[in-house]
């Protein structure tokens, strides 16, 4: 006899362990599927090197919602945050800028390259925190339908229209350029400094597959700037333990409230009975059912992989070929021996707690694109470096040490060989690059991990590598994401939703997607099947629930 | 403002004719100053050799806006339109080439001998496009709504644009939010495979920016020019004698109307006094009292020239500041003993048809990623040796801009930087020209002992000589962040200025679509609106 569950939750990453943890909490019956032999998805750390804990993808924290560690009970279930303070951006020149939390420090090393510019920090810092106000309280809403005339969607257009009103035009003025304008290109309007610009517009192309002057990127600028530490604006962190203890405390509050986690367990097909999605089966062939399937995996593999064509309307599914994956970073993991030695500020100071941020210049990060941009892996890569072992030093032995790299840009198509076969050239590259500032980085490597956007679609499930389940480009956010007129964790097929990083509000370790989702799941659980909104808000028809490919047919006459 | 008031009018380019024609026919008594000695701003004809004369620096038109063209009737000043069909011919170095006829499916005929499955999908995306330009075109006629405190009219137009939205249909809707944002390569990869069909579609939403075709938001100005002209790849039509007979119409029509027309008028200064214009002082000293100044050249210009910017108040100034306006197209005109000759045509027309497929526009730019390096030269200072050429040969329908059998190649060159990186402009202008040459080359062969004389008008020359600041053709880069309600400034786009009586009507203003006289108009009914 098939067990059944009130929920299957696809995929064992945070936005799944948070849509288990808040639907248990509702007193559901719920079962995670992951298919690796660890929970987290790319928010995991795995002892590679023996004596060393890797985060192997995900490295920092910054956008977990502060309601989810609150409701969850985190800190309880071993969640601590350990601050990552400031960006130490080396230069070629051999100078270096070093910014730090502490704002006024930060100023005073900012008029140390440019007066003016030490001026306009404040000044920006004072403007980015009435944008991210704006911003925040989208995170946590379900997108509005703005196509239709239905008065809930009409309410919460009115409602972003008023809060635009309320704005000042200054403000209004910098909040359309988050939206529509280039990293580079809005930075260039309030900084002078190369380095400054340079580094701050790094947080702007961060997992998509855009250049610092492709416009889009201001607003994944403003996107990371929202990170909150206690209501600290833009201050990322460490997890103790690495990020995968982020991971581990999810679930274990999503045990803690009922959930049922299994791990090498691959889902291999989504069950569709007239229409209505009714359990999976495993790769094993095993068969579980459940009222709800909520998936946490990517568009393509939720609906091309675990889905037949014939299960989903023909326009949708041209809308989940057309949704942008398109990864463009990569990953580098080392074991170092000792600390690495910056010629620009040599020995163990506080700069190696922070990000160490290789974008010397705007020019630099460009034609990092410009290799990207024709299948090549960037000659002289921006890389986001942190040492996790300096502050947490549980993650590697005593005296030795962990360096974290994110890589950008690795395009996942190549213009020619496969990644298999330029692995370790690419890791090369990254480790000549990081030594052109930091000399003694070739003696002192242990061991180290090379992760392409190759080995992150095959490990880690993440299609093409994008870390963020597809790219945070304009076209595919708020309501546009992941498809047009399903952005809201609904999908054509009836009780198959999604709650992962491919829906509003997209990527980062934000945990967002898995709650509001949860909130979707069961305000609909009330409504008798027959009401239950079947497309985009649009209310069911009455008649009896045509086959999607009959519905789809319908949809097109 | 009493009625028969003079407003003075700096610049002669074709949006400041038409304001001026429109502020003629509402009874005010416009003086046009234009600093060159002929008006016509970036569409004036002019002979760059002995004997042969080109469109110096446009050489095609908008076209005209329907209401616009219907009231000024350039017909009427012996203007006479061409409009050649193939609009354009686009060649691949395989040898392979597209023609874009006005009928689509005349067009589809060609394309089919490369792709089928694209032979199909172009009729229906010539529908879609034009569903959409007509979204867009309604919305250049509005003025945008001010925000904070709409006008019954804007809240007229914000209803009318509505509903032209909603007939969109749902997915039509969604597309269009989805189009908006998105890059231009990835819009007509949607559509097509072929590269050159891709590429020769996608110039548009390139073509006057600092945009890639892989730069987010080039489809937006794609569909902002499709507004103008709905076709798949835009309008190729000009008048006979070059592009100064078109301006020269529109100048004769503001005469008729009651305009004032004077040229080596320069103005050197808006004289203000608190707060309001007083009156305009000329570069030969003279000095003209008005309480009304319409300003044709850019906003840039305008305000950090034409005026001590330290009478507006900061935050205004910063903002005009910040408008990005950063050239990226020079213009090349050639003087050709002959008419070249395109082997890929051959296998498209044979051999009769060769001189009317090249009548239109040519397109030299057969790939999506050729597009993107000739772009990404430019954000280096450097210009690529393959760059984006949109070239027209005027001389086959219009025989007359040169002697007879010989012929005038007027090309537009993308990318190429404002300030160059290494070296300076003067001593790399034949660089560009012999670049430029050899590109054509590449598909026409002996093209170089064609070539007879040159004139090359790069990006500083569009400023210092044609007041393009910056070397921006569209007095502003057309871009997300710059159109509609940010265009020229956010609070400023209703072609009024914080100094009273002091008004906008250049392409620096909404919508800004080229030679389509839409700002001037627009601008024209709001200054009388705001003047009576």
């Amino acid at each position: 006899m098939t067990q059944h569950y009130d929920v299957i939750v696809i995929g064992g990453g945070h936005n799944g362990l948070v849509n288990a943890a808040y639907l248990a909490k509702a007193g559901k019956k719920v079962l995670v599927l992951e298919r690796r032999h660890v929970l987290g998805g790319a928010a995991v750390t795995e002892e590679i090197i023996p004596g060393f804990l890797f985060s192997e993808c995900s490295y920092v924290v910054s956008l977990l919602r502060p309601e989810i560690i609150r409701e969850l009970d985190l800190p309880r279930h071993g969640l601590e945050i350990l601050p990552l303070d400031g960006t130490f951006s080396p230069m070629s020149d051999g100078n270096h800028l070093w910014r730090m939390n502490d704002h006024a420090k930060s100023v005073r090393e900012i008029r140390r390259h440019s007066r003016v510019d030490a001026e306009a920090y404040d000044e920006f810092s004072k403007m980015m925190t009435p944008m991210c106000r704006f911003v925040k309280p989208m995170l946590s809403m379900v997108p509005p339908d703005p196509t239709t005339l239905n008065p809930r969607d009409l309410k919460q257009l009115h409602f972003l229209m008023q809060r635009f009103r309320e704005l000042s035009s200054d403000e209004r003025y910098t909040l359309i350029q988050l939206m529509t304008m280039s990293s580079a290109d809005f930075l260039d309007q309030w900084f002078e400094t190369d380095v400054l610009k340079a580094t701050m517009s790094a947080s702007g192309i961060i997992g998509t597959f855009l250049g610092i002057r492709s416009p889009g990127t201001a607003y994944v600028l403003l996107h990371h700037y929202m990170g909150e530490i206690d209501g600290a604006f833009r201050s990322w962190g460490f997890s103790r333990g690495g990020t995968g203890a982020i991971s581990n405390a999810i679930a274990a509050a999503a045990r803690e409230a009922g959930v049922e986690i299994r791990t090498k367990a691959p889902v291999g097909k989504i069950l569709v009975k007239e229409g209505r999605a009714a359990g999976v089966v495993l790769q094993s062939g095993e068969e579980i059912t459940a009222n709800v399937i909520s998936s946490s995996v990517d568009p393509h593999l939720t609906f091309e992989k675990f889905l037949e064509p014939s299960e989903l309307p023909a326009d949708f599914l041209e809308g989940v070929r057309r949704y942008k994956f398109r990864g463009s970073s990569g990953k580098v993991n080392i074991a170092l021996d000792a600390l690495p030695e910056f010629k620009s500020l040599p020995g163990d100071g506080a700069h190696l707690r922070g990000a160490i941020s290789i974008s010397p210049s705007m020019e630099y990060m460009e034609r990092a694109y410009d290799d990207a941009k024709y299948g090549h892996y960037s000659r002289r890569p921006y890389i986001d470096m942190v040492i996790p072992s300096l502050t947490d030093p549980s993650v590697a032995p005593p005296g030795k040490h962990v360096l974290s790299c994110f890589v950008q840009y690795a395009p996942y198509k190549l213009a020619e060989g496969t990644w298999d076969e330029q692995r370790e050239a690419f890791g090369d590259n990254v480790i000549d690059t990081i030594s052109e500032y930091a000399p003694n980085v070739k003696n002192i490597i242990v061991g180290r991990q090379i992760l392409t956007p190759l080995d992150l679609e095959r490990e880690f499930g993440l299609t093409q590598g994008n870390i963020f389940q597809g790219e945070l480009s304009l076209e595919q956010l708020f309501f546009l994401r992941p498809v047009a007129g399903w952005a809201y964790y609904r999908t054509p097929v009836d009780n198959l939703y999604m709650c992962g990083s491919a829906t509003h509000p997209g990527g980062g370790i934000m945990g967002a997607n898995g709650r509001i989702a949860s909130q979707v799941i069961l305000k609909e659980w009330k409504k008798p099947a027959a009401q239950r909104q079947t497309k985009n808000g649009a209310q069911p028809s009455t008649e009896p629930v045509a086959s999607p490919a009959a519905r789809s047919a319908k949809e097109h006459n | 403002m009493p009625i028969g008031q003079r407003v003075a009018f700096i610049g002669g380019g074709h949006n400041a004719l038409i304001a001026a024609f429109y502020l003629a026919k509402g009874g005010f008594k416009p003086v046009i100053l234009e600093r060159r000695e002929i008006v016509g701003g970036g569409a004036v004809t002019e002979e760059f050799h002995p004997g042969y004369r080109a469109s110096t620096l446009a050489h095609t038109l908008g076209p005209l806006r329907p209401d616009v063209a219907r009231d000024l009737k350039v017909e009427k000043f012996n203007c006479e339109i061409l409009r050649p069909d193939p609009r354009v011919f686009a060649p691949a170095l395989n040898g392979q080439s597209l023609l874009f006829y006005d009928d689509p499916g005349k067009t589809a005929g060609g394309i089919a001998r490369l792709s089928a499955k694209d032979a199909a999908k172009y009729t229906e995306f010539a529908a879609s496009l034009a569903k959409i330009s007509n979204v867009f075109a309604q919305l250049s006629t509005i003025t945008p709504p001010s925000i904070d405190k709409p006008s019954p009219e804007d809240l007229w137009n914000l209803l009318k644009t509505g509903r032209g939205v909603r007939g969109l249909g749902k997915h039509g809707i969604f597309d269009l939010l989805r189009w908006g944002p998105m890059a231009v390569a990835d819009f007509v990869a949607e559509f097509f495979e072929t590269e050159l069909l891709r590429a020769a579609i996608a110039a548009r939403g390139i073509f006057g920016t600092a945009l890639g075709p892989w730069s987010a938001g080039s489809t937006a100005v794609l569909l902002l020019r499709a507004a103008a002209d709905e076709h798949p790849v835009g309008s190729a039509a000009f008048s006979r004698g070059g592009l100064g007979t078109f301006t020269h119409a529109l100048a004769e029509a503001a005469k008729q109307a009651g305009a004032e027309i004077r040229t080596n008028a320069e103005v050197l200064h808006i004289r203000i006094k608190n707060g309001a214009v007083a009156g305009v002082v000329l570069a030969d000293g003279d000095e003209i009292a008005v309480e009304a100044i319409v300003s044709g050249v850019d906003p840039k210009r305008t305000f950090f020239q034409l005026m001590d910017p330290s009478q507006l108040d900061p935050t205004f100034a910063l903002r005009v500041r910040n408008i990005r306006a950063k050239g990226t197209v020079a213009k090349v005109n050639l003087a050709l003993n002959d008419l070249p000759i395109f082997p890929s045509l051959a296998g498209a027309v044979g051999a009769d048809g060769f001189r009317q497929a090249l009548s239109g526009r040519v397109h030299i730019g057969p790939e999506i990623d050729y597009l993107e390096r000739a772009f990404d030269a430019s954000k280096y200072g450097e210009f690529s040796d393959a760059p984006y050429l949109d070239l027209t040969i005027p001389t086959l329908l219009d025989p007359s801009l040169a002697p007879e059998g010989k012929h005038v190649l007027s090309a537009y060159v993308q990318f190429v930087p404002y300030k160059l990186k290494n070296g300076s402009w003067d001593a790399r202008r034949d660089d560009l020209c012999e670049t430029v040459i050899k590109t054509i080359a590449a598909y026409s062969p002996n093209f170089a002992e064609r070539v007879e004389a040159s004139q090359v008008i790069t990006p500083q020359d569009l400023e210092t000589t044609y007041g393009f600041t910056g070397g921006q053709i569209f007095h502003g880069e057309l871009a997300l962040d710059q159109l509609f309600t940010m265009r020229p400034v956010l609070d400023w786009a209703r072609y009024k200025t914080p100094i009273h009586g002091l008004f906008l009507c250049g392409s620096g203003t909404h919508p800004g679509n080229g030679l389509t006289g839409a700002s001037g108009a627009n601008a024209a009914r709001e200054i009388i609106r705001e003047l009576r």
